[in-house]
């Protein structure tokens, strides 16, 4: 399975493919921290949300590099659950890389207010981007071509899920809970002087995971029904 | 394997593409895969890959190793041919580095190893494909249209590759429309039709019809070749001096020496 995820980096970063998110990435940071210093779980929070169209975007992108008959040569080789898998891990290992470097990103435009509490800070901001990958990863898997079967299709599910993410995570929203706590975590790091209670951090983190169930096991199920 | 009343469509609105397929395909047989255009043979061949799901039935007894040659090769990827090659045979679990490169001199793929795949002509680009269903002997090896584009060379190294395929007790699914099916002369036919899928064995599978095969040899191995095929039975029809263009791929095919004497001993041995 290392192989396979070897060669589907390979092929998307060799491709040309990932340089578009790789600009999205870019704007993103730019737009966080060009504004001057902010402190850092509040930048992290802000960092975290607005990448996750950014992160399932990309995963989608990634899954569609591969041509379809190549994917189905993958399946051959390895079977259908670890090529199913490679592919996630895959999304999930890039979706890191992007938030190290987002991570790393507002120290060199000093968008960090150093003078709040900074390890606090820095920990939850890990932590928001850590609550941010996987649904990300899961709602691209959701949208790609292996799932719908065509590609203005997969456009539809990724614009239309990640506006409800913003939409349905508002304060206001009469269903959170059908969509991941992207709105929900930065909100939970908007106040420096009130970090969120490991009760709170806690409920984020069930929720997510219950959220990242779902959406996996119908990628699992889609996956498993469509060749 | 079989097939055990296999029906399958590409969605729930449209019309069936195959109906009610029951077929069984024993260890080391030859299915030769028949019928017109959109008659649903490149769907056969990928539902017995696994590749397609049955939406109805089906299918038991595969073998764990299954080859597939798609009709198209994949050539949209931004990978040398070697480079390809050798991420397919990790995949697949190869550690040993010879593996890939017997395939590439087998295949004639030497000079594309450095190639990139986009850049590779059809036959070349099949080639390859045929190359990474090999890279493990397979169990089940499905070959859709393997002839097209091939050169006349490339060609005649099929019928070898499925031999050994059979000889080791493996499976070999293969369609064509081009009346190549002549070079594989054991093979089952089956004829995929709007009605199913019906089996017919080749005209020439019964044991006591004879075939020709066209071989090949240096002059001065020539009386004691011939010697040796009438005393293991054979009928020698015609001696001929020169070996016309037309004749090559005849030659070809058992040209390698240590192949042609393994093959009568698999024979036995299956």
């Amino acid at each position: 399975m290392t192989a396979l995820v070897a060669m589907r980096v390979a092929g998307f970063v060799r491709g040309g493919r990932a340089l578009a998110p790789l600009i999205a990435v870019l704007v993103v940071l730019g737009v966080i921290y060009g504004g001057g210093a902010s402190p850092a779980a509040v930048a992290y929070g802000y960092s975290a949300a607005a990448l996750f169209p950014v992160l399932a975007w990309l995963t989608k992108l990634l899954l569609d590099t591969e041509p379809d008959v190549q994917r189905r040569l993958a399946r051959l080789a390895v079977g259908p659950a670890r090529e199913a898998t490679a592919g996630v891990l895959t999304a999930i290992l890039l979706s890191l890389v992007v938030c190290a470097a987002a991570m790393v990103a507002p120290w060199l435009f000093h968008g960090i207010d150093t003078e709040q509490s900074l390890a606090t800070g820095i920990a939850l901001g890990v932590l928001a981007h850590l609550l941010a990958v996987p649904p990300a990863v899961a709602l691209g898997a959701l949208a790609s071509r292996a799932v719908t079967g065509s590609v203005r299709l997969g456009v539809t599910v990724l614009v239309v899920s990640a506006v409800l993410v913003v939409v349905l995570g508002l304060t206001t929203s009469w269903a959170p809970w059908l969509v991941p706590p992207v709105m929900a975590t930065a909100r939970a790091l908007n106040d420096p002087r009130f970090p969120p209670s490991a009760a709170t951090l806690a409920v984020l983190t069930g929720w997510a995971a219950a959220w990242c169930a779902a959406a996996y096991a119908a990628y699992g199920w889609f996956r498993r029904s469509r060749a | 394997m079989r097939f055990q009343d296999v029906w399958f469509r590409y969605s729930r609105r449209s019309d069936w593409t195959l109906r009610e397929v029951d077929a069984t395909v024993d260890p080391g047989a030859t299915v030769v895969v028949l019928g017109r255009n959109g008659a649903g043979k490149s769907t056969l061949l990928q539902l017995a890959a696994g590749v397609l799901r049955p939406s109805r039935g089906l299918l038991g007894d595969r073998p764990a190793v299954i080859g597939w040659v798609p009709e198209r090769f994949p050539a949209d990827q931004p990978f040398t041919a070697g480079d390809y090659l050798r991420r397919m045979a990790t995949i697949r679990g190869i550690t040993d580095p010879h593996a890939v490169d017997r395939w590439i001199e087998r295949l004639l793929l030497t000079e594309h190893t450095e190639t990139r795949l986009a850049d590779l002509s059809k036959g070349t680009a099949q080639k390859v494909g045929l190359a990474q269903a090999l890279l493990v002997r397979p169990g089940l090896l499905v070959l859709d249209e393997p002839w097209e584009g091939l050169d006349a060379v490339a060609r005649t190294l099929i019928p070898d590759i499925v031999t050994e395929v059979t000889a080791a007790g493996g499976m070999v699914l293969v369609s064509d429309h081009r009346g190549e099916i002549t070079a594989l002369p054991d093979a089952i036919h089956w004829t995929v039709s709007e009605h199913g899928v019906h089996a017919a064995e080749s005209p020439n599978a019964s044991a006591e019809a004879e075939v020709i095969v066209e071989v090949a040899m240096r002059r001065s191995e020539a009386t004691q070749a011939v010697a040796q095929l009438r005393a293991a039975g054979h009928r020698v029809l015609r001696i001929q001096d020169q070996v016309p263009d037309a004749d090559v791929r005849g030659g070809a095919f058992l040209a390698e020496p240590d192949r042609a004497q393994e093959a009568p001993v698999d024979r036995e041995s299956r």
